[in-house]
């Protein structure tokens, strides 16, 4: 489907230190073999591009992992490889994810130099107790640090991730947190509540966290001052204006379509007939790194019972919910594949709809998994 | 045939875990009744669950040819009895087919209740009681104290007793020998008109219900015609033989032997356990005394999650009935839960064991409602009603006089715990009627309301008493008490299902532990759900599960959601095993709170 829009996703996977909550495809090495991966990433995509004729993308997403351990010099020649293998939009949104470490911020100037316009800056908190309780490499003077750096080198747009529900937390450390990011100026604020995950450290020896209560006081003031700091909520756990919010996470979450490359990377693609097909490619860095590691595994055309859900679990994490024609448009399937549940769930209180336009409730929004069960089917 | 002289027919005694499978095992391999290759472990317990749980639930017999020192060979029929306090009408129809029985004694642990009842019955039926002490292999047999307690507890001669290892195999021969030696050969005419007790009967897809027989006198031939004595029906015999354990046809069974029938009955009520078989044309035959039909002693209602799947739950217990002869069912319908039945079992483990044949077996989500004894209750207008669910109980304004069912337990402690268990015991409502001590042993015996024996005084007992005491129960008597139907609502709305009758004095213990219970066992919604007991209009307990004030996946990471939509499925998968009463979602667990309330 040439309409829809097509974002780009690079895996870059390793980091210097695993930490004990991220289930994430990353790996701990000593040296990365950047030309190699890189090459590599170039093969992967000249295939993919193959596929597309082309369609032109207008998000580029660099995760991992922890891509800032890249040097420029590697990322100048990932960026110019892409430019030269797929139509970029001249608009293009290309974000990357770095860690506010310092040897990371000195880099910040050649990542901006090679094209990439956004930054996401994985600080977490800017408290060091808990910093250190989240196993992470850096502390807090390094967070101010690489926020300076970011804006010294040119970016205008970037993103300070943050965790809230952190071992041992207040509501007034929370909200501490958001202060300082809202303080820094940050025109855009991920604020995750942080979940124990199966196959980390911290799901076999869990940490002690706020209980349920805590936690949901943390999300209300949060919520509440984020609003008053002009950051407005357009996902569950994402804030900003909206010039200043990531256009390549929207694409996921409006079900749209996106390549993967890298090792783990995920990709999704709507075809001329209308079926959807998820892929992914090998997880292992050194497997990626054989011969001919970068071919699609896992690829799977989603059946009619399980698109509703796939559709759901992204589009109602958005506030602004999505339009009836968007489904029918990105599904393949009619509306009343689901007009039964969404009729039931805007009776019960969970959804609402305007005109054309469906979104959760604002008790939805909180009750949003049980929300998408609805539409889910069983194993 | 065997000539009577080289038969022996016995059964194993032995508490569960006492080792009786195992050593029926050794027996099985010794006389070469299987190849080692065939040789499952344990091979008379064939249901999967008998096996996981260790007891066996239906009686089975091997016959098994042994060569003994003598020079001579023996038939050894063996009967399998079950090994439960719930199954004890079973094990008296198995060892009246029987001349002795083996008392399997773990040498570490000792004699305990179970195993006393069953001598009991087996010495007040004339049986060679033969003491074997197991587990010789393991540090702590204590084989003198264990033979001092099997001459004080049983009082019977334990000079002799056998030692054997069933799992090493040690002393598997001696043992052997010891059987031939002083369990007597059976007797019975040969000649005269047949008599033969129908030991255990079940149903096979293919012949139709299967009889295990001992011939008591006369001959049992194929194409014979039969009746059974309390049906009156006539039925032409189609094949008769032997478990070797595999089913070995003979061309006929003769007086002392013991073996299969199959005779073209459909039904499993046409073939009762403890009921006689004569000739057709000898109807004169005497019925062997001991004879009884068999009565449920719990009830409890069963419904499906989802009532698409009622047809098939009717169908399931259709089929389980065709080899279960004491389970009972019938219609029942609740406001709450919809259509269902309403189960009557001989006791708990009857009742689960059920409830996880229909989930396992038929592939059923089932809620079982808690179990109830059956009450008798006199009207103001004179009628005495039997009532088996709590929610038919008349008003109590129409009620004269409530009845409940008293169970006589006999129970065996060691003098350590004896407080434990006389306190458990007046907990429980009960009175005291006898008390002995039996070497390091007591033996005290208690009159209490079947209600509080069956809920959960198995598990208390065994608690209180590190696992050393035992019970056995069973029905002596009705007597009036002061009883009250207890309604449980949630969010108002009386939910039928939950109400149990308890007695005057516990309501508000009980109102207060069941909704303590079912505030653990509900999980939070999306709104506060209330939980309160009743009698009457008067509420006696309340709990609140408070809302859950979020649900929602922080993270989901655009790229690949596959794993959180799998974990979504789960949960949601795992919600429709809840009953949806109201907006309320109960769990299946909920329902049997009353059990799971801690003493």
């Amino acid at each position: 489907m040439d309409s829809l829009p097509l974002g780009l996703y690079v895996h870059l996977p390793w980091c210097e230190r695993k930490c004990p909550y991220c289930d994430f495809n990353s790996h701990e090495t000593a040296q990365i073999p950047e030309q190699g991966y890189i090459s590599q990433l170039l093969k992967d995509l000249e295939r993919e591009a193959a596929a597309l004729g082309d369609r032109e993308v207008s998000t580029l997403f660099i995760g991992g992992g922890t891509p800032s351990l890249f040097s420029g010099e590697a990322i100048t020649a990932l960026m110019g490889g892409i430019a030269a293998r797929l139509p970029l939009a001249a608009t293009l949104e290309a974000t990357m994810e770095a860690n506010p470490g310092s040897a990371e911020a000195d880099k910040f100037a050649a990542f901006h130099a090679a094209g990439v316009n956004r930054l996401s800056i994985g600080v977490q908190s800017f408290q060091d107790a808990q910093l250190q309780a989240l196993g992470r490499v850096h502390d807090s003077d390094s967070a101010h640090r690489a926020i300076d750096a970011a804006k010294a080198a040119g970016f205008t747009r970037f993103n300070i991730d943050l965790m809230h529900g952190l071992p041992e937390q207040n509501d007034n450390q929370a909200k501490q947190d958001l202060h300082t990011a809202m303080e820094l100026g940050a025109p855009h604020i991920s604020w995750y509540q942080l979940t124990l995950e199966p196959n980390t450290v911290f799901y076999t020896s869990p940490p002690a966290l706020p209980d349920e209560n805590l936690l949901a006081d943390i999300q209300d003031v949060g919520e509440a001052l984020l609003a008053e700091g002009g950051y407005q909520q357009y996902e569950v756990s994402a804030y900003g204006r909206v010039g200043d919010r990531c256009k390549h996470n929207i694409n996921y979450w409006s079900f749209g379509d996106y390549i993967g490359i890298g090792a783990g990377a995920h990709g999704k693609l709507t075809s001329h007939d209308g079926g959807v097909r998820r892929y992914s490619k090998t997880r292992k860095p050194d497997d990626y790194l054989s011969d001919s590691g970068f071919k699609r595994v896992g690829e799977k055309v989603l059946n009619a019972a399980e698109l509703p859900g796939e559709f759901m679990m992204n589009a109602l994490r958005l506030n602004t919910g999505f339009e009836i024609a968007d489904f029918t448009a990105r599904t393949g399937l009619e509306w009343s594949a689901v007009a039964e549940t969404v009729e039931q769930q805007i009776a019960r209180g969970l959804l609402e709809q305007s005109g054309n336009t469906i979104r959760a409730s604002a008790v939805g929004r909180r009750f949003l998994d049980t929300l998408i069960a609805e539409f889910l089917v069983e194993p | 045939m065997s000539d009577l002289q080289h038969i022996r027919n016995f059964s194993i005694i032995a508490h569960i875990d006492h080792g009786k499978s195992t050593l029926a095992d050794r027996f099985i391999q010794h006389c070469g009744g299987l190849s080692d290759r065939e040789m499952d472990e344990q091979v008379l317990d064939s249901m999967d669950i008998e096996r996981e749980r260790g007891i066996t639930i239906k009686a089975q017999s091997v016959t098994l040819d042994y060569k003994a020192k003598d020079g001579q060979t023996y038939q050894l029929n063996f009967i399998d009895t079950p090994g439960h306090v719930d199954f004890s009408y079973e094990v008296s129809r198995s060892l009246s087919a029987c001349e002795g029985a083996l008392l399997v004694v773990d040498a570490g642990q000792g004699v305990e209740a179970q195993s006393v009842a069953n001598c009991y019955t087996a010495i007040e039926q004339g049986l060679e009681v033969l003491p074997i002490l197991n587990k010789m292999d393991l540090p702590q047999a204590d084989p003198d104290r264990v033979k001092q307690e099997i001459e004080e507890i049983i009082g019977i001669d334990a000079n002799e007793a056998c030692p054997v290892s069933a799992k090493s195999g040690m002393g598997i021969e001696d043992a052997l020998e010891y059987l031939v030696e002083n369990i007597p050969p059976p007797e019975g005419d040969r000649d005269a008109p047949l008599q033969a007790l129908i030991i255990d009967s079940w149903f096979d897809n293919y012949l139709g219900v299967v009889s295990l027989v001992r011939v008591t006198q006369g001959t049992l031939n194929k194409r014979d015609k039969i009746m059974a004595k309390s049906t009156g029906k006539v039925h032409q015999v189609d094949s008769v033989g032997i478990f070797t354990p595999k089913r070995l046809e003979k061309p006929s069974l003769a007086a002392g032997e013991v073996g299969f029938v199959v005779a073209g009955i459909k039904d499993i009520h046409g073939a009762p356990v403890g009921d006689t078989l004569v000739h057709a044309n000898q109807q004169e035959v005497p019925a062997l005394p001991g004879f009884q039909q068999v009565k449920p002693q719990v009830y409890a209602g069963i419904f499906t999650i989802s009532s698409d799947d009622y047809e098939d739950f009717r169908d399931a217990l259709g089929k389980l009935t065709l080899n279960d002869a004491s389970l009972f069912y019938e219609p029942e319908t609740s406001d709450a839960l919809g259509f269902g039945f309403r189960c009557g079992f001989l006791g708990m483990l009857h009742m689960e064991i059920i409830q996880e044949r229909l989930e396992r077996e038929y592939d059923l989500d089932l809620i079982t409602t808690a179990p109830t004894v059956i009450y008798e209750v006199v009207t103001k207008l004179g009628d005495t009603l039997r009532v088996d669910n709590p929610s038919a109980l008349p008003d109590s304004g129409e009620i004269d006089e409530m009845r409940e069912p008293i169970a006589r337990c006999n129970i065996l402690v060691p003098q350590d715990y004896l407080g434990n268990v006389i306190t458990l015991c007046v907990e429980k409502r009960g009175v005291q009627k006898d008390m002995q001590f039996l070497g390091s042993q007591v033996s005290v015996v208690y009159d209490i309301p079947m209600a509080e024996v069956v809920l959960d005084f198995f598990d208390r007992l065994k608690s209180v008493s590190r696992g050393y005491a035992s019970l056995d129960y069973s029905f002596e008597r009705f007597e009036s008490a002061s009883l009250q139907k207890m309604d449980v609502l949630i969010n108002g709305e009386k939910v039928d299902a939950l109400a149990v009758i308890v007695h005057r004095d516990q309501v508000q213990y009980r109102g207060r532990a069941l909704t303590e219970k079912m505030k653990e066992l509900i999980p939070r919604q999306m709104f506060d759900v209330a939980i309160q007991a009743a009698v009457g209009s008067k509420i006696v307990a309340r709990q609140t599960v408070k809302a859950l004030r979020k649900n929602v996946t922080a993270k989901c990471y655009g790229g690949d959601v596959t794993r959180k939509k799998k974990l979504l499925e789960k949960q949601k998968a795992g919600k429709k095993r809840m009953k949806q009463v109201g907006r309320v979602e109960i769990p299946q667990s909920a329902f049997l709170a009353v059990l799971k309330v801690d003493g």
